[in-house]
């Protein structure tokens, strides 16, 4: 496919590698290639490197301490070795009588994944509502832990509309019933200030690619004293995570980690071009916005319109050289209303109309008015096609 | 050439593959779609939309350098095509499936949507050509597909490219292996993208809102009984084998009665037909003023001077045959030619030489 320059507005998708990250990689890939587990210089070289990143993670993730990180192999795998790690766990721990997991209707695939393989294996399993705007309310929480639930897992930002939760509160909760509390921060890290600590988690997902790391590394926060069973068996990362570290995609990961931890103050910066192409699209007729409207991540932003199709939507602007997307689940190009806009309540016929709107690193103003150049003409013309049925 | 936007429909064979190259080749802006045309549940039978099918238009795509996209037209697929064919076979009927996919489907809404993606045409890998608008035989007459095309407008044929049509299959082929297409050598699909295993009768059965297996008799044209069916669906006039019954002469089936649910058979002298009555007509040209038309009554049967009778602005006629024809089957297609020029087409409604 030829390289055109294009107006890249998918940010929540995956970002571009900062040359800061290929840079700080480079040594690992060529001339550093030890196995941070051997005992010789070169292997310590490489050790070296893993532990500067781990304090790099543990930065901008709010750890109380280096040792709380777990490297992964992405955050899908930090979201199962979380709630896996904690379902198993506490069912061993409990003689089976722990042997119920919480989340909600909203998480991302690889929660719900894991969720519905540990429903099949005899785990009981239940899912939280939200409302309208996305948020999963806190009494909700309450109501649903009992004696026999391990593990709660709630997102920190939802992927697709951008809403945040209300991680401290729910962590607050979970505390009381001693149950354990699990984020994904994959979507929210690097846009928002993450707390582990101070929101008292006990576990919290993130991952390499959403953050200018490239693809193929996450990290999962795992408080002082919990204990997971393992899901990838081994020695390495103190018993929690076996395999040989990745050592350069971990450099990676946490020099992306130091930059967004630096970078946090400008998020204003983002906003303020997220509000443009917020007031932009919203000029349009028949169009809407999703989400939250102030607590939410702010770099992105996602709308309906009636009468269209949000994958053949994506397709057209795409062939005007604008990146986009319509929802998760859409590259095989069914167009189906996501399991997030229909918890929201949203109509079938305005979530297949969807498009979300991402911004991160390198975005800028002249993207923006790209998109909004062609998206109206675009919306127009696909609104006029005949109704096929 | 001028540089033209244009969607090229990728079924993932080596027909669409080729149409696709072809236009890359002359410097078009080629933007390959991949029809998901089955539920999810009925893929994976190497039909077309199935997952490798898709993959293999993906590839021919990235080996072209274009890009290529998946649009899912399940729904439209299912009400236009799938749901018309089954009622068809129920009502002692042989549907063209494929007629009404081109004019619902690839040359309807895909070709709406491509206007709305700012592109000018939607080429496919059909054997046809298109002239000044004229639709005209492929150059390859054994791959002709104009039969399949009848159904559409002239709008319709004004955005539509058949990039293949002016070669013959081997050239396709060559083109396609030239070009290092892994779909250079795949073989030829099914008539029926959407039957597995071509079985008609168990498909019709599957998506019948209620049993198509009502049994009922076989009879003789004198309306002996010679032994029993298990449903009409699947049988087709002219059909020999499967009937069930034994004679000592070949039988064939002359007639099928939805009313009365019987599979008439008869000697194939008794399936010969002088005249047929059409309707549903699509006139492309218009009508020759002395009626005089070759006539094409299935799929590679070679077109039958006939002359139309009675066209009333309804368009239903008779068309009388100048020999008569073997089988002509109600729910087909008839298509009418002059030389390599697609007049028109409609569909067999019922033979036209008894009342």
């Amino acid at each position: 496919v030829s390289e055109k320059k294009v107006a890249y507005l998918d940010h929540n998708a995956t970002t571009p590698v900062r040359p800061e990250v290929v840079d700080a990689m480079l040594p690992y890939l060529r001339e550093h290639y030890g196995n941070p587990n051997s005992v010789y210089a070169l292997g310590q070289r490489a050790r070296q490197a893993v532990e500067r990143a781990r304090e790099q993670v543990a930065a901008l993730v709010g750890a109380a301490d280096v040792s709380e990180i777990v490297f992964t192999s992405c955050g899908s795998e930090a979201d199962v070795l979380a709630i896996a790690g904690a379902a198993w766990q506490a069912s061993d721990a409990g003689k089976g009588k722990r042997n119920r997991v919480v989340s909600t209707r909203i998480e991302h695939d690889a929660v719900r994944g894991i969720v519905s393989q540990l429903r099949r294996r005899g785990f009981q399993t239940s899912e939280l509502g939200c409302d309208a705007d996305g948020r999963v309310a806190v009494a909700s929480a309450e109501a649903a832990l009992d004696d026999a639930t391990s593990v709660l897992s709630v997102m920190h930002a939802n992927n697709e509309v951008g809403t945040l939760q209300p991680i401290e509160e729910l962590s607050a909760v979970c505390r009381a019933r001693g149950v354990l509390f699990h984020t994904d921060a994959v979507q929210s890290a690097g846009k928002v200030p993450l707390k582990a600590k101070a929101w008292g988690v006990d576990l919290l997902a993130i991952s390499g690619h959403k953050i200018n790391a490239p693809k193929g590394v996450g990290a999962l926060y795992v408080r002082k004293g919990v204990h997971l069973a393992q899901t990838i068996t081994g020695h390495q990362e103190k018993n929690r995570r076996g395999g040989t570290e990745n050592v350069a995609s971990i450099v990676g990961l946490g020099k992306a980690c130091e930059l967004a931890l630096a970078d946090l103050p400008h998020a204003d910066d983002l906003k303020a071009l997220r509000d443009r192409v917020e007031a932009g699209v919203l000029a349009i007729k028949g169009s809407r916005a999703n989400g939250h409207r102030s607590l939410r991540l702010p770099n992105c932003a996602h709308f309906s319109f009636e009468g269209l199709d949000g994958h053949q939507l994506v397709v057209a602007l795409d062939l005007e050289g604008v990146c986009v997307s319509a929802g998760p689940a859409c590259s095989s190009g069914a167009s189906m209303a996501s399991h997030v806009l229909t918890a929201m309540g949203v109509h079938e016929s305005l979530a297949t109309g969807s498009l979300r709107v991402s911004l991160g690193w390198g975005s800028k103003g002249a993207d923006v008015d790209r998109l909004l150049a062609v998206l109206p003409k675009a919306v127009e013309k696909l609104r006029s096609i005949p109704a096929a049925l | 050439v001028t540089k033209r936007r244009i969607v090229a429909a990728m079924s993932g064979g080596v027909d669409s593959s080729g149409a696709a190259a072809l236009l890359a080749e002359q410097g078009h802006e080629v933007v390959g779609v991949t029809l998901k045309l089955l539920e999810r549940a009925e893929t994976g039978f190497g039909c077309c939309g199935s997952p490798a099918d898709v993959d293999d238009a993906k590839r021919v795509c990235e080996k072209l350098g274009i890009p290529h996209y998946t649009v899912d037209m399940a729904e439209l697929f299912a009400k236009k095509v799938i749901r018309p064919f089954v009622e068809a076979y129920l009502s002692a009927q042989t549907p063209n499936p494929c007629v009404e996919c081109n004019r619902s489907v690839k040359h309807g809404h895909l070709i709406a949507l491509a206007e709305a993606w700012n592109c000018e045409a939607v080429a496919t890998g059909h054997y046809a050509r298109v002239e000044d608008g004229r639709l005209l035989k492929a150059a390859d007459a054994d791959k002709d597909q104009t039969y399949f095309l009848h159904g559409l407008t002239k709008k319709e044929l004004s955005k539509a490219l058949f990039p293949v049509g002016g070669l013959t299959k081997s050239q396709v082929r060559e083109k396609a292996r030239a070009l290092g297409l892994r779909t250079a050598d795949k073989a030829e699909s099914q008539e029926i993208c959407f039957v597995p295993g071509r079985d008609v009768r168990a498909f019709v059965e599957a998506h019948a809102p209620e049993g198509a297996s009502r049994s009922g008799a076989v009879k003789d044209t004198a309306g002996k009984e010679l032994g029993r069916h298990s449903g009409l669906a699947g049988f087709t006039v002219g059909q020999r084998k499967g009937l069930g019954v034994t004679a000592p002469e070949p039988k064939y089936v002359v007639a099928l009665e939805a009313e009365t649910n019987t599979v008439v058979v008869g000697s194939n002298e008794e399936t010969m037909t002088k005249a047929i009555v059409v309707d549903a007509m699509n006139w492309i040209e218009p009508p020759p003023p002395d009626g005089r038309v070759a006539a094409r009554i299935r799929h590679r049967h070679a077109p039958a001077m006939a002359t139309i009778s009675g066209l009333t602005g309804g368009g239903e006629h008779r068309l009388v045959f100048d020999e008569a024809q073997r089988a002509p089957a109600p729910g087909q297609s008839v298509v009418y030619y002059l030389g390599e020029l697609v007049l028109g087409g409609g569909v067999i409604i019922r033979r036209g030489d008894r009342p």
